[in-house]
């Protein structure tokens, strides 16, 4: 071939380029969405878990409303104290044998261990992004943090967005709509999952959302150029503005 | 031979009832690149084309005239993604030579795989916005750009005139939705129309409906 050493070389560079190109935001953005598909599975898994172990002891099922809690307790504790727990004084389950007791309790541990690996990936996407980027995590905390890292592909992006774009990141369907057809603009994306908006009244959503966002967006631009930490006085400022502690 | 080659080079078409499939020969035997389906004949390996995911492919089920691309041709691809349509081309282009430009590492990772074992695929890392970044490649006879981006025309134009050859034909994908989702896609193919016939001459055009959605192909010829 006629440009054998042009693709000799560009593939070595290729290859050089390729593993440099894995960088925080991969990490992250993995992490965050096997945190979502886990916490998924998990809430599946404890659906399917509380309706088998309702055959059997229906009364603590009724009582307790907490998915993870439920595991837990299914598998630490027998049938009888979790009913004296509850004061329940008959149970209408049926007395199920050993064998079958055995199999439920394979999915409940199966379903605990889920959230373990949560708790374990939530932490580490924590440290991740208290060295990657500190201002965007003080602001808006992990998860959606994370959220937003993922939505825009990586931190570079997110720092290129203009505030009235990660102020409607995740309302992709309602903006289109609106450039469209004329139909109102979406107050808020994915920041309505943040305390300052999600708190707010049905009628501050948009002013708090725009305030987030604008706060949110400098942050990032300080974080990708490595700058100083600034997240507490933007978040004070937040706080200040409108007079809540998140 | 249930196959027979009709207008371009190395493409292969087979009857399926009414319809017709498209086909190039496989280069490298029993690779897969897309999860397309192999079509054995006379002990020579072919590889379907799909026409959904590939805006060639699409375009040629459209009928469109001429592509300009030959058995030797030198091309220039810009936005080769993970190589769906870079890999008929390097089946087609015997001769030839592949520059496959991408900026995203993700698909370029998938796109290692595939070109490893194609020797006439040469891969860049790089933005299609910086020819400077793969000024290596020499002059092309055959640009062809498919990236989806507002100011895609320009950036054909930037790498029209540095290594497109006199005579050599542009191939140019257009997403009308990614230049302006509010506005109808018929106009923005007439604007994007008027621009190229200032600079070059139109040979074809052809819009890619059913295959996409909101998408024409351009051909252009350089004078």
């Amino acid at each position: 071939m006629a440009f054998e050493k042009l693709r000799k070389e560009s593939l070595e560079k290729l290859r050089k380029d390729l593993k440099a190109s894995v960088g925080d935001d991969n990490l992250i953005i993995n992490a965050v969405n096997s945190m979502e598909e886990l916490e998924r599975t998990g809430n599946m898994m404890v659906t399917r878990l509380r309706e088998w172990y309702a055959l059997y002891n229906p009364e603590f099922e009724k009582w307790m409303t907490h998915q993870e809690k439920f595991a837990d307790l299914v598998i630490k504790k027998d049938k009888k104290t979790l009913l004296n727990e509850i004061h329940a004084k008959y149970s209408i389950g049926a007395d199920l044998s050993e064998e079958d007791l055995h199999a439920i309790l394979i999915l409940a541990h199966q379903a605990k261990s889920n959230y373990d690996s949560m708790k374990y990936i939530k932490e580490y996407i924590e440290s991740k992004m208290r060295k990657h980027c500190p201002n965007l995590l003080e602001i808006v905390g992990v998860m959606l943090g994370a959220r937003l890292l993922a939505k825009a592909g990586s931190l570079k992006r997110l720092s290129q967005y203009p505030a009235s774009t990660i102020q409607v990141l995740g309302a992709e369907k309602a903006l289109f709509r609106h450039l469209k057809t004329g139909a109102k603009p979406p107050r808020h994306g994915m920041l309505v999952q943040h305390p300052l908006v999600a708190q707010a009244k049905q009628k501050d959503h948009g002013k708090r959302a725009r305030t987030l966002a604008d706060k949110i967006s400098i942050a990032v631009k300080v974080d990708y150029f490595k700058g100083e930490f600034i997240g507490k006085k933007l978040k004070k400022a937040l706080e200040d503005k409108f007079g809540v502690n998140y | 031979m249930e196959l027979f080659n009709k207008k371009f080079p190395g493409v292969y078409y087979k009857r399926r009832g009414k319809y017709k499939d498209i086909y190039t020969l496989n280069m490298v035997k029993g690779q897969k690149v897309y999860g397309e389906r192999h079509y054995k004949d006379g002990g020579i390996q072919y590889r379907e084309w799909v026409p959904e995911r590939s805006k060639l492919g699409a375009a040629i089920m459209k009928g469109i005239s001429q592509t300009g691309i030959q058995e030797d041709s030198l091309i220039l691809y810009l936005g080769s993604a993970s190589g769906t349509t870079v890999s008929h081309l390097s089946d087609i282009c015997t001769k030839g030579t592949i520059f496959a430009v991408d900026l995203a590492p993700r698909v370029m990772r998938d796109f290692y795989f595939m070109m490893e074992k194609r020797m006439n695929i040469v891969p860049f890392l790089a933005s299609a916005n910086h020819p400077e970044e793969y000024s290596d490649v020499p002059q092309v006879d055959v640009l062809f750009q498919d990236i989806a981006q507002r100011d895609q025309v320009k950036i054909f134009f930037k790498n029209y005139d540095k290594f497109l050859k006199p005579g050599g034909f542009g191939l140019l994908s257009l997403k009308a939705r990614s230049i302006d989702v509010t506005k109808k896609p018929g106009i923005i193919f007439k604007q994007v129309m008027d621009e190229l016939n200032k600079r070059s001459i139109v040979v074809d055009y052809r819009k890619l409906e059913p295959y996409e959605k909101d998408h024409a192909f351009f051909v252009v010829k350089k004078q």
